[in-house]
């Protein structure tokens, strides 16, 4: 089972949101959706949805046009809300139904997710009686209970206690492991190193980075040395502009290739006195920087 | 259409559940019952009281003549002329005629000029003070007569000629205004109330989803046409229970005390309505419905908060209170068939009301009927589509109300 996004674009009125987006995500899968604020992940998602139709491109399911009457989708919105004055039941069940479910069922798998996510005592109480992220594990509860093919999940993470971020992590693999396709959107790159196995980044409505994450760390051009020492202050003086401190005793060496890095180790290791040299591995937060950000930020690091 | 069946379900509960809703009918219906059932109520008092009947007549008339002869022949009259009040001939002057109405020891008082001439005093004149008219009436005929026995005449001939009474009967071969006027007015009034307090609530109802946000799930849930319809129809059915359930229980309670309003035309012409008007009502309300609460829910998708929507749906609302207006002076004044109404009964917005006005209370050919609900209809379906297409478009937007220019603008490329 794959999801596919194909030349996507989109504008509302003058302004073009999308200027042919692409990815793919596999089944059993996380796929993670990355960019800053503005960048189209909101619209792409909503593209995906049928909230509204893209301009042009398509949305395939294995390879064919989606049929929104046979896939399920179950969505998280970043923007949270449901009815703040009705019982936790009732709205649950309703929105289920809205998804296709009998009532019988609805309740049934209402009442399941209710006791996995430790929410049972709260069934009969309304809305807003509940804390905030008690409010949204019972939202993710409108995007899990339908037990669709495809859960996507924007900033699932925001606002929950590090108990409730477990759980909701625990949940998330367990429905990775069912084979199901999660589209995350976070800005918050831990979890999406954790869990994404492949990401796209989007900037200004184009994708400028996609693939797989480990592939996309690998290739990374490994031409940057981090380097610690006390006499760092010499170093930075030797070397010049390509150096640049990270922080207290710790240099970032720009080289102009990756294979200068082995003269450059022995050059530094035999002229001054080094606690620690490694080659720079940037994290996902380094990378994201990098591609979605402007280009001076992109330089920094 | 599931889906549809489950949005108009869970509206539906929600006026079902809300406590003000069922309140207010409940009231409604109390209110209704305690009215209908007010004559036999009273009667069943007053026949406790037939015992000991009231023989005082408490309230005291003064008559002031420029003559002892005068004032005593006035006296007469006016006691049989007035038999609700005592009357008296006044002691004292003017003033001390004065000063006995204001301290209320009378009620009034009659000082005559001449037997063609006088003044009325009376404490709070009230709006509806018929006695004037009643003392001209009594001073002329006593004056006829007298002038009749002067020149020859026997009183009683005098008296036969004057109370001659004159018998008609009117026959109305087309409606009779006199019988429809109060039912019409009570049914533009339910249906004026009605829309816009459905209306209203449509309105609300779509904001209050979007500013919660439960819209971003909503629409990544359901079909806006099948949200839209949904709501808009659950509203339509809420409004009609209501409807049937306050004159339903009106209509059942006259009839368990149908002997006690005998009396009184105004709720007879009211119960007797034709059942065929009540099937125009069914349909101009139906159809005055949806126009109207395809507006307010449209214009409720694009307001952000709350707060919003007051102004927001002050056009809509503006639009509705002129057509209610234009109908009311029309009735009032009589002619339902004036141009203004003649245009408005074809107007879509305006026609529910005026076109069943002018039927309910002319007589208009069947084919103007048929044109008028034919532009209803397809104005129905127009603005249908078209507020749904808004409401696509509307629920999405937040921040700032955006412009209905800019609103159509993008409706025309979605």
């Amino acid at each position: 089972m794959n999801l596919e996004l194909k030349h996507i674009h989109k504008s509302f009125g003058e302004k073009q949101v999308l200027t042919g987006i692409s990815f793919l995500a596999e089944g059993g899968k996380a796929f993670g959706l990355l960019g800053r604020n503005g960048a189209g992940k909101t619209t792409s998602i909503r593209i995906l949805m049928d909230v509204f139709p893209a301009d042009s491109g398509e949305v395939l399911m294995d390879d064919k046009p989606i049929d929104y009457s046979k896939v399920g989708i179950g969505y998280l919105p970043e923007e949270r809300g449901l009815y703040p004055k009705k019982k936790i039941i009732d709205q649950l069940v309703y929105f289920a139904q809205l998804k296709g479910m009998k009532q019988a069922d609805a309740v049934k798998a209402v009442d399941y997710w209710l006791k996995r996510l430790g929410m049972m005592e709260h069934r009969n109480k309304r809305l807003d009686t509940l804390s905030k992220g008690n409010q949204q594990k019972i939202q993710l509860i409108t995007a899990l209970a339908h037990n669709p093919q495809i859960v996507i999940l924007d900033e699932p993470f925001s606002g929950l206690d590090p108990v409730n971020a477990m759980l909701l992590k625990d949940v998330v693999k367990e429905e990775i492991a069912r084979g199901k396709i999660v589209l995350f959107s976070s800005h918050q790159m831990n979890y999406i190193e954790e869990f994404c196995d492949s990401i796209a980044i989007l900037n200004q409505g184009k994708v400028v980075l996609s693939g797989d994450l480990h592939d996309i760390k690998r290739n990374y051009t490994r031409d940057k040395l981090v380097v610690r020492s006390e006499q760092a202050g010499r170093i930075a003086a030797a070397l010049g502009a390509q150096c640049k401190s990270i922080r207290q005793d710790e240099l970032l060496i720009q080289l102009s290739s990756s294979d200068e890095k082995q003269n450059m180790m022995q050059m530094l290791t035999q002229k001054y006195n080094i606690d620690e040299i490694r080659v720079f591995e940037p994290s996902l937060n380094d990378i994201f920087v990098e591609y979605a950000g402007d280009q001076e930020a992109g330089g920094a690091k | 259409m599931k889906q549809f069946r489950t949005i108009l379900n869970f509206e539906l509960k929600n006026y079902f559940k809300n406590k003000v809703f069922v309140g207010v009918t409940i009231f409604l219906v109390a209110l209704i019952a305690v009215v209908m059932f007010f004559p036999r109520l009273s009667a069943s008092f007053q026949s406790d009281e037939v015992e000991t009947p009231v023989s005082e007549k408490t309230s005291v008339m003064l008559v002031a003549a420029d003559n002892e002869e005068n004032a005593a022949m006035v006296q007469e009259v006016f006691a049989s002329a007035f038999p609700e009040y005592d009357v008296q001939i006044a002691e004292g002057g003017l003033e001390a005629m004065k000063s006995q109405i204001t301290s209320g020891e009378a009620e009034c008082a009659v000082a005559l000029d001449s037997l063609t001439s006088y003044t009325y005093y009376v404490n709070n004149l009230s709006m509806y003070d018929e006695t004037p008219n009643r003392i001209d009436a009594a001073l002329q005929s006593m004056y006829r007569v007298h002038a009749m026995v002067e020149s020859g005449i026997p009183a009683q001939q005098a008296g036969e000629i004057l109370s001659a009474e004159i018998y008609s009967v009117t026959e109305s071969l087309g409606k009779d205004q006199m019988q429809n006027f109060f039912y019409t007015y009570i049914m533009i009034f339910a249906l004026y109330m009605v829309i816009l307090l459905y209306g209203q609530m449509v309105a609300t109802n779509v904001a209050t989803e979007k500013s919660s946000r439960a819209m971003e799930v909503l629409i990544t849930s359901a079909r806006p046409t099948s949200m839209m319809f949904g709501k808009v129809i659950a509203s339509c059915l809420a409004g009609f229970i209501q409807l049937v359930c306050v004159f339903g229980a009106a209509f059942l309670c006259f009839n368990l005390n149908k002997s006690y309003w005998d009396g009184n035309l105004i709720i007879n012409s009211i119960f007797n309505m034709p059942l065929e008007l009540l099937l125009y009502m069914l349909l101009f309300f139906v159809l005055g419905f949806f126009i109207y609460a395809f507006m307010f829910g449209a214009v409720g998708s694009t307001a952000s908060k709350l707060e919003d929507i007051n102004t927001s749906v002050m056009p809509i609302t503006m639009l509705f209170v002129i057509a209610f207006m234009v109908v009311m002076f029309s009735m009032s004044s009589g002619n339902v068939d004036n141009t203004l109404m003649v245009i408005c009964s074809y107007v879509p917005f305006t026609s529910p009301m005026a076109m069943f006005t002018r039927i309910a209370m002319s007589t208009v050919p069947a084919y103007e009927i048929i044109i008028s609900v034919a532009i209803l209809i397809g104005s129905v379906l127009g603005v249908g589509v078209l507020a749904a297409k808004i409401y696509r478009v509307g629920v999405l937007l937040y921040g700032t109300t955006p412009k209905l220019g800019n609103i159509l603008k993008s409706v025309w490329k979605a």
